[in-house]
């Protein structure tokens, strides 16, 4: 009983400092990456109902690709019920730095009103959050196209 | 010695019914290689927190909130994980530790998740409210509409709480067993509900593949453990034994023995000490499951318990019918002649913790010279004392039989009923509060800490 406690302790910091370590030397990736839409990979669509062309029947959620967008990156999901977009809702939000982290948290809310209200990607933008909500608007039109609506 | 029930008497040809098999030897190195993998991953996960936390964040207001609501979070979860893992049953480590040294781990620990995982909401919640500049109830709205996960994460959150305050105060003593239970269904539910979110917004997530994946396997094994050592094990175990109650017998004014029939029994390993969580499957009792060791070690095709009534469950046992289909959680319990350091060894027993220390009996050899020392209320609640008194005598052991109560017969003097007391292994059983002073007062005679071997029938 007495030795585990130092064990335990010993293991913990060794586990802290192999991951401080690994990252030492390590560039932050978000800075560093350009403004991009690489669209495909992440992200997983479910729909079910009726085929794409009329889109007046369609329901499913899809969530959309993890977009990157020089101070961030961001994904969203979409809920759509009979062609209606139901809810939007941020599945991924990671910032470069607090300023930025503000600024998602500001207009996120504002931009899922947005979708709501244009029941479409065509979203106008929101001056000071340029980059933010072109990677929220893209992200929403990529799980628009995985749900095959618009 | 034997117990078989009355009305089938051991078979009459010569050849040896097949011996029961010993419980397999504990491997302390085993705990110490996962207290190293538990530690390494708390460093790993409070480390991963760290690594993506830039000094600009940190300096900018909120800052220091979102910085260490993520921390508290990750480290609350992690340490929830561990919790679940204690009572997990995993047999490898529950022979090191006993059922109720595991519970004793789970429960010094279980301050730490939960009051690390409400810090994370509260520093979260304020620290998106300053980021966005709006109030703590819109950004509350604002982190249901907005954000994947949080809605089912807020509610998971609303049954941790719940749970964890039935439990303070010990309010636990006065809930029935079964409602323990569902609370802690509640829990399970709770950390399941939380784990999207974990996923969608932590920032040692997103955008962190590798991390993400670890993070969820770790889930899903934790997961796996759950459900093959609490579900898929005593399954496997009741459908091979397939024990039915063969016959209930009196052994005293509240005291009866239970003889089960099962198949396979050669194939248990259980040693004497050990216990199971019974579980009889009557129109009325099948949905409660209690512990009561065995009160024998096996002899194929039976197996034996011996059950006090003291509440509803134990009482309703004596009436029993013949028959009675029985589905089993065990064996489990680290009270077993595996826990001997010494040659000689010590049985002191309070009432019916005689039970256990009956089949403990029959696994120590005669070199082991047995004392034993029990206490009773009156010589006529001493059930089981013909037994235990012919396998003493085989080993050339001593018993000694004290009747009274507590203020009558006084701990220190049933201690000092055993010869030699500081050179021998002492197994204490016998109801909680007995079991807890006996320590301390052996403690004071003089015998070491680890020479003191005892378990507690623990929730």
């Amino acid at each position: 009983m007495t030795r585990r406690t130092p064990l335990v302790s010993a293991a913990a910091m060794a586990g802290l400092g192999i991951v401080l370590l690994a990252h030492v030397g390590a560039e932050p990736r978000l800075l560093a990456s350009s403004p991009s839409s690489a669209g495909g990979g992440s992200g997983n669509a479910s729909s079910r109902g009726g085929s794409s062309s009329s889109g007046s029947s369609v329901s499913g959620t899809a969530s959309g690709a993890l977009e990157q967008y020089g101070y961030g990156e961001l994904a969203v999901k979409l809920t759509v019920q009979k062609g209606r977009i139901v809810s939007a809702t941020v599945t991924g939000l990671r910032t470069a730095d607090t300023y930025s982290q503000q600024i998602a948290a500001q207009v996120i809310p504002m931009l899922r009103k947005e979708v709501l209200a244009a029941q479409s990607a065509k979203i106008s933008g929101i001056s000071g959050a340029t980059y933010t909500c072109s990677a929220y608007a893209t992200s929403v039109q990529s799980a628009l196209d995985k749900l095959h609506l618009k | 010695m034997t117990f078989e029930p009355a009305t089938r008497p051991a078979r009459s040809s010569g050849r040896r019914a097949p011996e029961a098999r010993p419980a397999p030897p504990p491997r302390p190195r085993l705990l110490d290689a996962a207290l190293v993998v538990v530690g390494l991953g708390f460093g790993a996960t409070v480390g991963s927190t760290i690594i993506v936390e830039t000094s600009s964040q940190l300096q900018a207001p909120g800052g220091v909130a979102m910085f260490l609501g993520n921390l508290t979070g990750m480290a609350g979860t992690y340490l929830a994980l561990v919790m679940v893992l204690l009572v997990s049953r995993i047999p490898h480590i529950e022979r090191i530790l006993g059922q109720d040294g595991l519970l004793r781990w789970h429960r010094r620990l279980s301050p730490w998740p939960i009051s690390l995982i409400v810090a994370h909401a509260i520093l979260l919640t304020y620290a998106y409210a300053e980021a966005s500049h709006s109030g703590l109830l819109a950004q509350l709205a604002s982190f249901v509409s907005s954000y994947s996960g949080m809605l089912i994460a807020i509610i998971g959150l609303g049954f941790m709480v719940l749970a964890a305050v039935l439990s303070i105060y010990s309010v636990r003593r006065r809930l029935r067993r079964e409602t323990w239970w569902a609370i802690h269904l509640g829990m399970y539910l709770a950390l399941a509900l939380a784990f999207s979110h974990e996923l969608a917004l932590g920032p040692s997530f997103v955008g962190h593949p590798v991390t993400q994946a670890l993070w969820s396997i770790a889930w899903a094994a934790t997961a796996g453990v759950v459900l093959a050592y609490r579900f898929g094990l005593p399954a496997y175990r009741t459908l091979r034994y397939r024990l039915k109650v063969v016959e209930v017998r009196r052994e005293t004014e509240d005291v009866v023995s239970l003889i089960l029939e099962g198949r396979n029994l050669d194939r248990l390993a259980v040693s004497g000490g050990q216990f199971f969580e019974w579980r009889f499957l009557t129109s009325k009792l099948w949905w409660q499951a209690h512990p009561y060791s065995l009160s024998a070690r096996p002899k194929p095709p039976y197996l034996r318990l011996t059950v006090k009534a003291v509440g509803d469950h134990s009482s309703a046992l004596a009436a029993l019918a013949p028959g009675t289909k029985v589905a089993i959680e065990g064996p489990y319990g680290a009270f077993t002649t595996h826990a001997r350091r010494r040659q000689k060894a010590a049985i002191i027993c309070g009432g019916i913790g005689i039970t256990a220390a009956r089949a403990l009996l029959e696994d120590l050899p005669k070199k082991s010279d047995p004392a034993v020392a029990w206490r009773v209320s009156t010589e006529e609640h001493a059930a089981l004392a013909g037994e235990v008194e012919e396998l003493v005598r085989r080993r050339r052991g001593t018993l000694h039989v004290v009747a009274g109560n507590r203020e009558d017969v006084s701990l220190h003097r049933v201690a000092r009923l055993v010869p030699d007391l500081r050179q021998r292994d002492v197994f204490v059983c016998g109801p909680e509060s007995f079991v807890e002073s006996m320590r301390q007062v052996l403690v004071g005679e003089g015998v070491p800490a680890e020479a003191v071997h005892y378990e507690v029938y623990a929730l």
